[in-house]
């Protein structure tokens, strides 16, 4: 039996499109169940912000160096360094740059952490 | 259509999806990325809430913290926020954390934010004209203290929305018989020198195989300066507002009789107040 190549690539084309059609239109993708780290950059951001309200309230150092520990395998003074120029190139009111500014040096008081490497 | 044709048209049918799959699944998986806190696995949402209220507790501003909290629908009411105070605090979670939990808790139950239904709350005591079995003592019942004497030495802070100082002083303690209340209760209410309640505050409780501590303001739906605790029988309990030297000592569980109904386990309530400023 010969099997002819041109239906073997019209099967496999519809294949193709039926199962990117179902992912894509039929059963997409639903983000639940995320974990921070994988949060919009504007949203670390603001979350990167707010351990740093925090921090200002309590002087808490070790619970801010806990809570940014959540946003990702990255060192944490990386973290904060990332929100500080997210936050000065969209112009962030000066005691939001302030209060990170503060955690970022502060932090650097504290023995540097290994950064934990993905599997 | 041949016998040919329907192999060759299923055999590419399965080499489509086997690609599909093998690109979908390891050659380029899915990544979670650029995703809002919305999608946040609910124990995530948990620490956000909590770490929104750490916020607001440094820096006092309260509509920022209602437009954080807008981003987590259904956790984002007084009610919720008060209730995972008490499951943090129930859980040895940071005493900072629980305190801002039921600052901001408080500061929504005030305004117009919607008040939850998920939690089971006493309903307000009143004081009724029941008379306790023992001791007859009268000093069981009202015990005024006059602001002159119950608050020596005080120091008037001023209120804001970070925790004031401890210079509260006791007011009133007054016991009470209400059938409604199931199990017995020391409630108490903490007002500033304004008379406005004050709400994050935390009473240690002590007797003599223990100890423990609650907050005010757990419960914004009874009041934001509002906190109780469910007494056990025969144990005779110290109160005492963090950082304050004043006791309320000798609170224990006293039966009360009402001519309608039989005898039933009594409340007490202590009132703190913060003296008026020099």
């Amino acid at each position: 039996m010969k099997i002819p190549v041109f239906r073997v690539l019209v099967g496999f084309i519809l294949g193709l499109a039926a199962s990117l059609a179902y992912g894509w239109l039929i059963q997409p993708v639903e983000y639940v169940d995320t974990a921070p780290a994988s949060l919009r950059i504007d949203y670390r951001t603001d979350y990167v912000i707010m351990v740093a309200e925090a921090y200002a309230g309590d002087e808490d150092l070790q619970l801010a160096e806990v809570r940014l520990a959540a946003l990702g395998p990255m060192a944490v003074t990386d973290i904060v360094a990332e929100a500080m120029t997210y936050a000065m190139e969209h112009q962030f009111v000066p005691a939001d740059v302030e209060n990170l500014n503060r955690l970022s040096v502060d932090l650097r008081t504290l023995a540097p952490t290994p950064e934990i490497g993905s599997p | 259509m041949s016998r040919s044709t329907v192999i060759g048209t299923a055999l590419g049918l399965l080499l489509g999806i086997a690609l599909g799959l093998f690109i979908a699944w390891e050659l380029d998986p899915l990544e979670y990325v650029d995703t809002a806190p919305a999608s946040l696995r609910s124990d995530f949402k948990a620490d956000l809430v909590s770490l929104i209220a750490a916020a607001y507790a440094g820096n006092g501003d309260l509509e920022r913290a209602k437009a954080r909290l807008a981003l987590l629908p259904d956790m984002n009411t007084s009610g919720y926020l008060a209730a995972l105070a008490q499951q943090r605090l129930a859980q040895d979670f940071p005493e900072t954390e629980t305190r801002a939990l039921a600052q901001l808790a408080s500061a929504l139950g005030e305004g117009p934010a919607p008040a939850s239904t998920s939690m089971t709350l006493p309903p307000p005591v009143t004081l009724s004209a029941a008379q306790p079995i023992t001791p007859p003592s009268p000093t069981t019942f009202v015990t005024e203290i006059p602001p002159e004497l119950a608050l020596p030495n005080a120091t008037p802070t001023p209120l804001s929305t970070e925790t004031p100082e401890p210079s509260f002083g006791l007011i009133s303690r007054v016991m009470i018989c209400d059938p409604s209340l199931t199990d017995p209760l020391v409630q108490v209410q903490v007002h500033d020198s304004d008379g406005q309640p004050v709400p994050g505050l935390e009473i240690l409780v002590i007797w003599d195989a223990g100890q423990d501590h609650f907050f005010t303001g757990l419960k914004p739906e009874i009041g934001p300066g509002y906190g109780d605790y469910t007494l056990a029988r025969n144990v005779t309990y110290t109160f005492q507002l963090a950082g304050s030297d004043e006791l309320v000592t000798g609170l224990m569980v006293e039966s009360c009789i009402d001519e309608d109904s039989p005898p039933y386990l009594g409340s007490w309530l202590l009132t703190f107040k913060q003296p008026p400023p020099p």
